[in-house]
């Protein structure tokens, strides 16, 4: 019967895999498909970073730096030597080159956005990186140093281009390096992000910590009287630079006396104790005691966080400290960075950038620079009042030297030993708040004397080379 | 001529793009040529099994491994859910053109043609499988061959 | 039945020419020369004498062969041309070795129910290689050196080990009972050479390779405890990739400081010393872009390890990226092919996914790691690196994927009782 019923039909032989093997070939997809994954993301990674590849291991052309007119800072694609002589000799050490010798510089932290490489074309075309720097105005600055040594740095406080940035001595990249051993020291390295002993200049930093504990009224009406010198609690004398006294200031007057007495006064006063001025301090990027403080850096270039020692608001050093002696180190970048915080009238600083835009080697230009705000460094009240404490000082002080400009300035001398040697560097640091020259700046004389230029003289030099060059 | 190729760098890269774009056709012939291998390895399969295949009154359970397990475990091979069917209840195995079937210690017994089993037995046509109240029937394709 | 693959002398053929042009593209680069002459009639002769062989021998699983032919001959060809043509006369020896060590390899296990009877004898191999290991290699190292040829045992530890760990289901139900536990001997056996495994290479310092014994034996783990007895649910497939990560932290946590060193450092700060091959292959990778810089023009080989370790950067520089990514997928075709003929026997299926999961990881690890994805370890790409040891247990390996996709289930005795049976019906 069944064969019977069997016979004239074919029945398909089913051989369909069973689940428990077919098993197999599911986790060897599985095993493929990551594998692949990976390979995906290796090859995106090989791609997008074969730059980094050939600019660390020197396999490479670089290309060139402009300014922001399009003049050449620094030139991979041909001898150096074949541009006029002194093209490069004012900002040598801040763009650097791609020698090596320099590994905190401008071009030494963006090897890989100038190298002239393209996973697609290899080396091929040329790079080039559009800085905000104005060369002319950087050239006149470092010309308006003369003879002296000392460095200038300057931004624009609206948008953060950094537009000024000279160290000088300052190495020539075109002639080489040769003679390095008969350079003079600090050629090689631009003295605008390291850190430095910062003078009266840290008293804007000392009168901001006290705008922002008593409030802008109570400081203002803060009087104290100075005699040429004054005991402190522990019986330490700290002297003023004018031996007979200021007689009795208001804070106004001693801001621009730059008195250390009344300031001294300030920071031993029961009204500001040393632990808000330590908070305001660290706020503001301050490594107080060692610890911990923020590391800015400018399109690579990594710059030291300021620092500073104060134990004890009756102790000599710690006033010091304040009036910036004692431990106390700034950088100019930051001392400019704060300016830029009280320039805008906001508390809140203006990162500055350099690097405008990169080209890379196949011509596709990206524009990387854009204006970033730091957090609120002190309040808007704070920044308001020293804004008007150092307009007033520009004007009382300093119309003389600055007549055309509407700045806000602190002076400040700062006293180095340096390997058993002491001397005194010179410091101002400002704004100007004209709309053709948004600038907030910080000036360095190292060793200066009464003689030489002042450092109003070079500022003077700088706005009007900025403004030329606008 | 070989410092002509040489300076010519574009003809160099031509012909390695031209390996490339050969050598992933290759593959993918390759590829073709494993998907008529795998009817062929059907084909075999379905001889080595000699095309048995377990129907339960018209539904078909194919036996497409070498081990395959009755059972009401999820990862049973052939599931049946009912109560009385233990969770791995019997195997069938193939070995040297045979299938065999053993009961796996099951509550209620396998039975092949009304008999309970206690050792491997080998499977013939037409044989009659019993677990529980299920009833499969050893039957013969004569077909073509399906795998999908 | 008697129709034979149609497309089997056409895919040699292409071989073939793909070989062809591969060497054409080396002369037109390098020029006439002994090497280059040498080279070409020894790569187009292994496969006109490989092919003729398949044709003759088996009409099944030719994906496997073809593909290893395909590989075999691209190897040598890079292998012949790093830094100018120079016949790589050890390696193409060793690739013919290979080939034949995967046909060997198939006839053994092609049975998948006499390969696990077997089970005895994979145990003791695995035991005598240990043992070897343990004794024989000087000064807790992973080679032993014979004089006129170095082996490295662990590498044929590898196929032993896939064997070890695939399992059939009969095997599984195999139950014993001991105090009252239930427990398969099989398993317990597989998870005590894990253990073996595992202390070894931590002995000999080799941890490169304890990735691939890991993974092979998770997936032994997975296809006898949880694929057998659970339904894999995606909230199980996270649970054990979960604990994958755990253990893969724990483990890197409580790792040697040489590795320990290797994860935390950064290579392009320390080009000269530790990160030294890394660099000059991603450089290398990044000179060579889409197409290389032609055969022969290659400086990576002045690398150590530039035939090894860092094999895929060498390919990449001097073929392009194009052609390393190429040879990669065409290795991954081995392991693939079981996606297209599905293995008929649990056993098979756990030794396919054992290779799979060996070349696999070797694969990534050798990659990954030359290229500072993951931390760089010593292991080999199968048949692309300079090798022997590691050429023949890849061969021994393929041989495995081969069988799974042609199964003979009859023995010999089988055939025999068959035509007896036959002969009494009549």
């Amino acid at each position: 019967m069944k064969q019977q019923q069997n016979k004239p039909k074919t029945m398909p032989i089913d051989i369909r895999a069973p689940r428990s093997t077919l098993r197999a070939g599911r986790a060897v997809t599985l095993l493929i498909l990551c594998f692949l994954l990976g390979m995906g993301y290796l090859s995106y990674v090989l791609i997008t970073e074969s730059p980094m590849y050939m600019a660390k291991s020197g396999k490479t052309t670089y290309g060139v730096v402009y300014d922001r007119t399009g003049d050449v800072l620094f030139d991979g694609t041909k001898p150096l030597t074949d541009y006029p002589s002194g093209q490069f000799a004012d900002v040598g050490n801040f763009i650097g080159d791609t020698s090596g010798q320099m590994t905190n510089t401008l071009v030494a932290k963006n090897l890989t956005a100038l190298a002239n490489y393209s996973f697609t074309a290899g080396i091929h075309g040329t790079a080039s990186l559009q800085t905000t720097l104005s060369h002319s105005a950087n050239q006149a600055a470092y010309k308006a140093l003369g003879s002296k040594n000392g460095t200038i740095i300057a931004c624009n406080w609206k948008t953060g281009e950094l537009l000024v940035c000279v160290s000088k001595p300052c190495v020539d990249i075109a002639k080489g390096y040769a003679d390095i051993a008969s350079m003079p020291n600090g050629s090689l390295l631009c003295k605008a992000f390291y850190p430095m002993v910062p003078g009266s200049t840290q008293k804007v930093s000392t009168l901001i910590a006290a705008y922002e504990t008593l409030g802008v009224k109570t400081v203002n009406d803060i009087e104290y009287s100075c005699e040429g010198s004054w005991l402190n609690a522990n019986g330490q004398r700290i002297k003023c630079h004018r031996s007979e006294g200021h007689g009795h200031q208001t804070l106004a007057e001693a801001f621009a006396n730059s008195c250390n007495p009344f300031f001294a006064q300030l920071v031993q006063s029961e009204q500001l104790p040393l632990t808000s001025i330590i908070e305001v301090y660290q706020r503001m990027g301050y490594s107080v005691n060692k610890s911990a403080a923020e590391n800015y850096s400018l399109d690579g270039i990594s710059i030291a966080p300021a620092s500073t020692v104060l134990t004890d608001d009756t102790d000599f050093d710690t006033q010091w400290g304040c009036l910036g002696q004692g431990e106390t180190l700034v950088s100019p970048y930051q001392l400019m960075l704060w300016q830029t915080a009280v320039a805008n009238g906001t508390g809140t600083a203006i990162l500055p950038y350099a690097v405008e835009a990169c080209t890379s080697a196949e011509g596709k230009m990206v524009q990387v620079g854009k204006t970033t705000r730091t957090p609120q460094l002190f309040s808007v009240s704070a920044a308001k009042a020293v804004q008007e404490v150092m307009i007033a000082n520009a004007e009382n002080h300093y119309y003389v030297s600055l007549p055309d400009y509407n700045c806000g300035v602190k002076s400040g001398t700062a006293q180095v030993t340096d390997n058993g040697r002491e001397y005194e560097n010179s410091l101002l640091v400002g704004f100007c708040l004209d709309e053709t020259c948004p600038v907030a700046f910080c000036i360095l004389i190292e060793e200066r004397t009464s003689k030489d230029i002042s450092t109003a003289q070079v500022a003077k030099a700088l706005l009007n080379a900025l403004s030329a060059a606008e | 001529m070989t410092e002509f190729f040489q300076n010519g760098q574009n003809l160099g890269e031509l012909l390695s793009v031209f390996i490339v774009v050969f050598v992933d056709f290759c593959a993918l012939m390759i590829l073709l040529a494993a998907g008529r291998e795998r009817k062929r390895g059907d084909e075999i399969w379905a001889k080595e099994a000699k095309g048995y295949m377990l129907s339960e009154h018209g539904t078909i359970y194919p036996l497409g491994a070498a081990e395959i397990i009755i059972g009401r475990h999820p990862s049973a091979d052939i599931r049946f859910s009912d109560k009385e069917i233990s969770r791995f209840h019997a195997i069938l195995t193939l070995s040297d053109g045979r299938w065999h079937i053993e009961d796996l210690g099951s509550g209620s017994g396998t039975y092949v043609n009304g008999v309970r089993i206690k050792t491997p037995r080998t499977l013939h046509r037409d044989d009659e499988i019993r677990i529980g109240r299920r009833s499969l029937r050893v039957i013969k394709g004569n077909g073509k061959v399906v795998s999908q | 039945m008697n129709k034979r693959p149609v497309s089997h002398p056409i895919l040699m053929f292409l071989i073939l020419i793909a070989h062809s042009a591969m060497l054409l593209l080396v002369i037109l680069t390098l020029g006439f020369s002994a090497e280059a002459v040498k080279l070409t009639c020894a790569v187009l002769a292994a496969d006109f004498v490989g092919s003729m062989i398949l044709s003759l021998v088996h009409r099944q699983a030719c994906t496997v062969d073809m593909v290893l032919l395909l590989v075999l001959g691209m190897s040598t060809i890079y292998q012949s041309c790093f830094g100018g043509v120079h016949f790589a006369a050890k390696h193409y020896i060793f690739g013919i070795l290979a080939f034949i060590a995967c046909q060997l390899s198939y006839l053994l296990v092609r049975n998948p129910i006499r390969a696990e009877k077997m089970k005895p004898f994979w145990y003791g191999a695995f035991f005598v290689l240990v043992g070897a290991i343990f004794f024989l290699t000087g000064e807790r190292g992973i080679w032993i050196d014979l004089g006129f040829i170095t082996i490295q045992p662990s590498e044929f530890v590898k196929p032993v080990f896939v064997l070890i760990c695939a399992s059939s289901i009969s095997t599984q139900l195999r139950k014993k009972t001991f105090l009252g536990i239930h427990y398969v001997p099989d398993n317990l056996a597989m998870l005590g050479c894990t253990a073996v495994i595992v202390v070894l290479q931590w002995w000999c310092r080799d941890l490169g390779s304890l990735p691939t014994f890991l993974a092979v034996a998770g997936f032994g783990i997975v296809f006898r405890f949880f694929y057998l007895r659970e339904k894999m649910s995606l909230r199980f497939v996270i649970f054990l990739c979960a604990c994958a990560c755990v253990v893969c932290v724990v483990a890197l946590k409580f790792a040697p400081d040489y590795v320990q060193d290797r994860l935390h450092s950064d290579i392009w700060a320390d080009m000269e010393g530790h990160g030294y091959q890394q660099c000059h292959a991603l450089t290398a990778i990044a000179e060579g872009g889409w197409f290389g810089k032609g055969a022969g023009g290659g400086l990576l080989h002045r690398v150590f390890a530039s035939d090894t370790d860092i094999v895929f950067s060498s390919i990449c520089e001097e073929w392009g990226l194009f052609s390393g990514i190429l040879t990669v997928v065409l290795v991954l075709f081995l392991p693939a092919s079981v996606l297209t003929v599905p293995p008929r026997s649990y056993y098979h299926a756990g030794l396919a996914a054992g290779v799979a999961s060996v070349f696999v990881v070797q694969m990534a690890l050798n990659i990954f790691g030359s290229c500072n994805i993951i931390p760089f370890t010593g292991v080999t790409i199968p048949f692309i690196s300079q090798g022997g040891s590691s050429m023949l247990s890849s061969g021994i390996l393929a041989g495995f994927l081969k069988a799974a996709q042609a199964p003979v289930l009859t023995t010999k005795d089988g055939r025999k009782k068959a035509a007896e049976r036959g002969k009494q019906s009549a």
